[in-house]
């Protein structure tokens, strides 16, 4: 077999692994410098700021078209979260409550005993 | 024989013979990329015990027959899937933890809505955290739960811990955990507080889209992807290579957006005013210092983390007020630490011999 010295392979993926390094140690010091800062933040602050912009259009078009809004929207999202979690709270009262009558869990499997102790305290690694 | 060059011309009819099945393999094998699913990911066993909103919580279902007392509970980082530390059987950290005896909890993160942009740090620390852990408890009947945190999860776990110090955590176990936000350099730079608006880009776009979080996390090394690209197209033959990069290709970019009031806090609290380094942090107008952790504590950090270098995550066993302490610094990157070959060789039984011994 070829040596790593002589493999056009390994040289070609040791090239591409160097020129890796070589870029990403030249794009942090770019990007370490503040100018590289704020450039980047004024061209996210531009852009969020046009996002807004499109947003408030949007919201006043829906209107116009009798469409709920995104406020509307989330209103009901809200009211529906809401009625999620009292769903969860009351399916875990009834987990609590089956668990307290001793009354046996559909599908659940019984649990391993909390007996086990570290290899060096109890023998071998089970 | 070898040429004068050191050239071995009798092994060149080989190579070339090699590379062109490989070319052919490459063609075959890029086309059934494209044409099938990567594998299935985060598919141990397990029961949803809980969840609101944002929140999940988790229960797996043990692999052993007997289980050590305290149960174990994973705060996942808000940015990312929880699925990383359950990649596929044989990879999967939580499967070892199952075997190797422990009851597993994940606290686990799903995108917020838009009408969740409210959440603040208060939510996930006295909220959240706590809600699990009463979880945890009830569902195993037992008091005491273990702790363990990666990345952002570890500081959303030192917060709980510091500010619950009289319990009911037992050990806590921090993966890649910054603390010294300062240090975090490239982040330091580009949410620089001269350039960097955080209140116009959060009253802007309610919660921070996952494309900007994403972007963020591949800007600090900006080739990688692209090169990434390249080796899977190198190796688009080997089966295992093109397995471990859908893998963790698909997590990576599998990007959570953030809260908006929580990205807030994050950006004010932590990267500007670096508060829990500074020992000035507080949730809810509750002082949260790292000296009220007392707890057993393990730290494990990436010798290669360019996402959390190690001088922002140094100081944390110092500033812990626990007797019981260790840091533990392993080859690896941020997530190869957790998750993949590697981890499971280093990581993952120093773990195991580290929290068996306080998990009785």
């Amino acid at each position: 077999m070829t040596d790593k010295i002589t493999d056009p392979v390994a040289l070609w993926q040791k090239m591409v692994g160097e020129m890796e390094k070589g870029f990403n140690s030249f794009a942090t010091k770019a990007m370490e410098t503040p100018e590289f800062s704020q450039a980047m933040n004024r061209a996210g602050g531009v852009a969020a700021g046009a996002q807004k912009q499109i947003g408030d259009l949007m919201e006043k078009y829906l209107l116009s078209m009798n469409l709920p809004s995104r406020e509307q929207m989330t209103g009901i999202a809200e009211r529906l979260q809401s009625i999620e979690g009292q769903l969860g709270e009351i399916k875990s009262m009834l987990s609590q409550m089956s668990a307290n009558s001793g009354a046996h869990q559909v599908g659940a499997a019984p649990r391993p005993p909390r007996t086990k102790r570290p290899p060096s305290e109890g023998g071998d690694q089970k | 024989m070898n040429a004068p060059t050191g050239l071995d011309l009798a092994a060149i009819p080989e190579r070339i013979q090699s590379e062109v099945q490989r070319a052919i393999m490459r063609s075959i094998k890029g086309v059934e990329y494209f044409s099938t699913a990567g594998p299935s990911l985060g598919s141990t066993p397990k029961d949803v015990l809980h969840s609101r909103g944002t929140m999940s919580l988790y229960h797996y279902r043990p692999m052993s027959d007997e289980i050590y007392r305290v149960p174990v509970l994973i705060v996942m980082a808000t940015t990312n899937r929880g699925y990383i530390l359950d990649l596929v059987p044989g990879q999967s950290f939580i499967e070892f933890l199952l075997r190797r005896g422990y009851d597993v909890y994940m606290l686990d993160w799903s995108a917020p809505r838009p009408e969740e942009k409210n959440l603040r740090m208060e939510d996930y620390v006295l909220d959240f955290i706590p809600d699990c852990i009463r979880r945890v408890q009830a569902d195993s009947g037992e008091q005491d739960v273990s702790v363990i945190g990666y990345c952002f999860g570890g500081v959303l776990s030192l917060l709980y811990g510091s500010i619950h110090k009289d319990g009911p955590m037992k050990n806590l176990i921090c993966f890649t955990t910054p603390i010294d936000f300062r240090e975090m350099k490239l982040f330091s730079n580009f949410s620089d507080r001269r350039y960097f608006d955080v209140d116009r880009l959060v009253d802007s776009v309610g919660n921070v889209p996952p494309e900007m979080i994403l972007s963020s996390f591949e800007l600090l090394r900006p080739a990688s992807r692209t090169v990434s690209q390249i080796q899977l197209w190198e190796n688009i033959w080997n089966d295992e290579f093109v397995k471990s990069y859908r893998m963790f290709d698909r997590w990576a970019t599998d990007t959570l957006p953030l809260a908006g009031e929580y990205f807030r806090a994050i950006t004010k609290d932590l990267m500007w005013d670096n508060k829990l380094f500074n020992d000035t942090m507080s949730v809810g107008g509750r002082a949260a210092k790292l000296e009220n952790i007392t707890v057993p504590i393990l730290h494990a950090v990436a010798e290669h983390d360019h996402i959390v270098p190690y001088d922002a995550a140094k100081h944390l066993i110092a500033k812990i007020g626990s007797a019981d302490k260790e840091e533990v610094i392993l080859k690896g990157g941020h997530v190869s630490l957790v998750a993949g070959a590697n981890a499971v060789k280093r990581l993952w039984p120093k773990l195991d011999s580290w929290l068996g011994r306080r998990s009785t």
